[in-house]
């Protein structure tokens, strides 16, 4: 069917393909995420950057999560030519194929643990062997037996310094290639200083061996190293999980009957079916009467949620009822949401935070003291006692190795994140959760975000001679088009008007022309005779529909308030955060439902731009503002404020400029937000703190030569042990 | 003393014997999830 092409990476230019693999962005350009193997260093980072330069913009590449990002021209370059480039200098990158990169990763974690084994097992034997030298220097022994136990600790220990201190040695050499130091350069110069003076004194037959020392590091270093993967692969599963469940293949009921098609040829329209236990390929409208589906993956609702006809399901989701589901293709790729939700995760873990930076910085400068001052204490003690120069300087260099620096910020923030994300609420922009910690005030949008997105069309009440449904269907003709709440609750009323040189005013109203009348369709400031039925448990929005000036009609438009609404309202209050409603409703409704959630401060009428002056004038008074809206008619608002927090309905998630993201649709998660960018504050802070006191405390101690090597190790793995366990130490959090 | 010279070396092809199971057990996925193994047992249909 598809013809060879001249590369094997030229599939991808196929627009269908290359539309799943990337997203649109700024111009003309797209936004690609792909993983890639092979990187495993700041210098392949720097060689991945230089190679794409001439091609892309915007190159990012996240080490931890092995995955490069940029945008390119579809113009001017074709995707295939950037695989083709990143494959022939040897970093594969995986496309759409996530089997793959699962087994790459597979692969990694497998060699990590035969490391660790052939340590251990290497490490007890040369300690077995060192044991009849301990408290002597060997003369009781017999010179061949001593000989005999020399060299074969220098036997074993060359597996285990070579192959499972390996990543070790290499990675410092990446790093100095690149010419910069990081922590495996210490670490690989510790080795093979005690590896290389061990060696020597076993050929020259005497002297003391540090292979002990050697192998016991190298097993606590890649024991610690295997629990820090361990954590961060379990912060980052969410996103792995999301990654995991994008379908390649879909099954499409066709004419002559199923067929099992790549997903690439599916095309939007198609009927597919999705038998019980299969996640759904594409985002879709379900066909069938209702079918049960577990969303857990996309919003962390654990419960499976009943979707009836005519409902959207959302690719990822899981079949759980009994019987397979049919659903009419919407959105395919990279549109849909769970496409949508991989890539914000994913740019939100390329995103590294000022305080992050700030932190690798110090330890690199401190890697450099570290280097320095093992220099000077071999100096040192060269001049007081030879015998015990290698031995001082091999504990500084290991003791003071700043590991746990390094690790307090990001195990911290991932395990935050990973906690929120559990609860329904997506951190894009990790930055964001600095600022959350000081927050005293939230500003919710009515519409949609305290009460439910979808409106329905109450009362209706005639002012002159026009029937119900004639009203509106004219609304339904202006509002035609429109994405706001209002506009789609008249949507099911639509009588094919034809709405002419239609303009609409964001707060006030629409205005169109109609079989050549004007009509104008707004807020009304309250029903006829001044009266307002705001139900018990729904929010009415009366609006006012004229005909050139004569009024026609008072409508009532209805929205249930979220059950979830007043306890999150009382939740806040109770931690002494400020809330405020800013609507762009009449005073009217928006003063009803303040009143029944329990809101102080209310702003009505008000439009987007006012409703962003409001958040400054808050922001210059010193308040930290959490504005919470859904998205896109309040994009102004929710940038303008210190942290905003989307409530993004339908498939326009990642238009959404938002700092999080409340894809599980229960406002209660946010009642903990502050708790948590605390938390995580506090446990980044306690982890800094503790890796530099553990730092203070052995240096003086490695110096004076009170520290031996083997004990160097075992406190430095174990420094590296706290900061990893504290930051799991993080409440779960109920969203409910 | 002296069957040490045997024992030591001897010691040494074993545990080398040992690493290199371990090392294939490893790789060959043994190792990759050790809960599943226990959770497959009250499955009827193995796939």
């Amino acid at each position: 069917m598809a013809a060879v092409g001249l590369s094997p990476w030229s599939v991808y230019d196929r627009p269908e393909l290359r539309d799943s693999v990337s997203q649109p962005s700024a111009g003309n350009s797209r936004e690609a995420l792909l993983g890639v193997d092979g990187v495993h260093c700041a210098a392949c980072v720097s060689r991945v950057e230089r190679l794409l330069a001439p091609l892309v913009t915007q190159v990012h590449v996240n080490l931890a999560a092995r995955t490069l990002q940029f945008r390119f021209d579809p113009e001017r370059v074709s995707l295939s030519s950037v695989l083709a480039a990143l494959d022939a200098a040897g970093f594969e990158p995986q496309v759409l194929a996530q089997d793959a990169r699962l087994t790459a990763r597979r692969a990694a974690a497998r060699e990590q643990l035969a490391r660790i084994g052939v340590a251990a097992l290497c490490a007890m034997q040369v300690m077995m062997l060192a044991w009849p030298f301990y408290g002597n220097d060997g003369s009781v022994i017999e010179p061949a037996m001593a000989q005999l136990l020399r060299s074969t600790q220098w036997l074993l220990a060359t597996p285990a310094v070579f192959y499972a201190g390996w990543p070790f040695l290499a990675g410092a050499a990446r790093t100095l290639r690149a010419g910069r130091v990081d922590m495996d350069v210490p670490i690989a110069l510790s080795l093979l200083i005690a590896y290389g003076a061990s060696a020597a004194n076993v050929l020259r037959g005497e002297g003391i061996l540090y292979f002990d020392s050697a192998t016991m590091f190298v097993l606590l270093l890649s024991g610690a190293r295997y629990l820090e993967s361990r954590s961060r692969i379990a912060a980052g599963g969410h996103l792995r999980r999301l990654v995991g469940a994008r379908k390649l293949t879909a099954v499409r009921v066709g004419e002559h009957g199923d067929e099992t098609l790549p997903l690439a040829s599916i095309a939007i329209g198609d009927v597919l079916r999705v038998v019980p236990g299969e996640a759904v390929p594409v985002d879709g409208e379900l066909l069938d009467v209702a079918a049960e589906l577990d969303e857990a993956l996309l919003s962390g609702e654990s419960r499976p949620v009943v979707r009836c006809a005519g409902e959207r399901l959302l690719a990822g989701s899981l079949n759980v009822g009994g019987s397979a589901l049919c659903l009419r293709a919407e959105s395919l790729g990279a549109d849909t949401w769970l496409a949508q939700i991989t890539h914000i995760l994913a740019a939100a873990q390329q995103e590294r935070p000022a305080y992050q930076r700030r932190l690798d910085r110090w330890a690199g400068i401190f890697i450099v003291a570290v280097l320095l001052l093992a220099a000077a204490t071999a100096l040192l003690w060269w001049h007081l006692d030879s015998a015990h120069a290698l031995s001082a300087a091999l504990s500084v260099l290991v003791a003071s190795c700043p590991c746990a620096l390094s690790l307090a910020a990001p195990l911290a923030l991932a395990a935050g994140s990973g906690r929120l994300a559990a609860a329904g609420v997506l951190v894009a922009r990790p930055q964001a959760l600095s600022r959350l910690a000081a927050l005293d005030t939230v500003v919710f949008d009515k519409t949609g975000t305290l009460t439910e997105t979808s409106l329905t069309v109450g009362e209706v009440e005639a002012l002159a001679e026009v029937d119900r449904g004639r009203c509106l269907a004219i609304c339904a003709a202006l509002e035609r088009g429109l994405l706001h709440p209002i506009a789609l609750a008249f949507q099911s009323h639509d009588r094919g008007l034809l709405a002419e040189q239609v303009s609409s005013q964001p707060g006030q109203g629409v205005a169109g022309v109609i079989d050549g009348r004007r009509y104008w369709l707004g807020a009304a400031e309250s029903a006829p005779g001044g009266r307002l039925l705001p139900q018990a448990d729904a929010a009415a929005t009366p609006l006012l529909l004229r005909r050139d000036e004569q009024m026609l009609a008072y409508i009532e438009v209805l929205a249930p308030v979220r059950a979830d609404a007043a306890p999150l309202i009382a939740a806040l209050h109770e931690q002494d955060i400020g809330v405020q409603l800013l609507t762009g409703d009449g005073v009217l409704p928006a003063n009803a439902l303040a009143d029944r959630l329990g809101i102080d401060k209310v702003d009505a009428r008000m439009q987007p731009e006012a409703k962003l002056a409001h958040v400054r004038e808050l922001q210059r008074q010193g308040h930290v503002v959490l504005a919470v809206g859904d998205g896109i008619n309040d994009a102004p608002l929710l940038a303008g404020a210190d942290i905003g927090c989307a409530m993004p309905d339908g498939a326009a998630l990642t238009q959404a400029r938002a700092d999080l993201l409340l894809v599980g649709n229960r406002l209660g998660s946010l009642a903990a937000l502050r708790h948590m960018a605390r938390m995580i504050r506090r446990r980044t802070m306690q982890n800094v703190g503790w890796a530099l006191a553990y730092n203070a405390f052995v240096l003086p101690l490695a110096i004076g030569g009170a520290l031996t090597p083997w004990l160097a190790a075992l406190g430095m793995s174990l420094s590296s042990l706290v900061v990893v366990v504290n930051a799991q130490r993080l409440p779960r959090l109920r969203a409910d | 003393m002296e069957i040490l010279f045997l024992l030591i070396p001897l010691g040494t092809v074993l545990l080398a014997a040992a690493a290199f199971v371990l090392v294939w057990a490893v790789r060959s996925g043994q190792y990759d999830d050790l809960d599943e193994i226990a959770r497959r047992m009250p499955d009827d249909e193995p796939d």
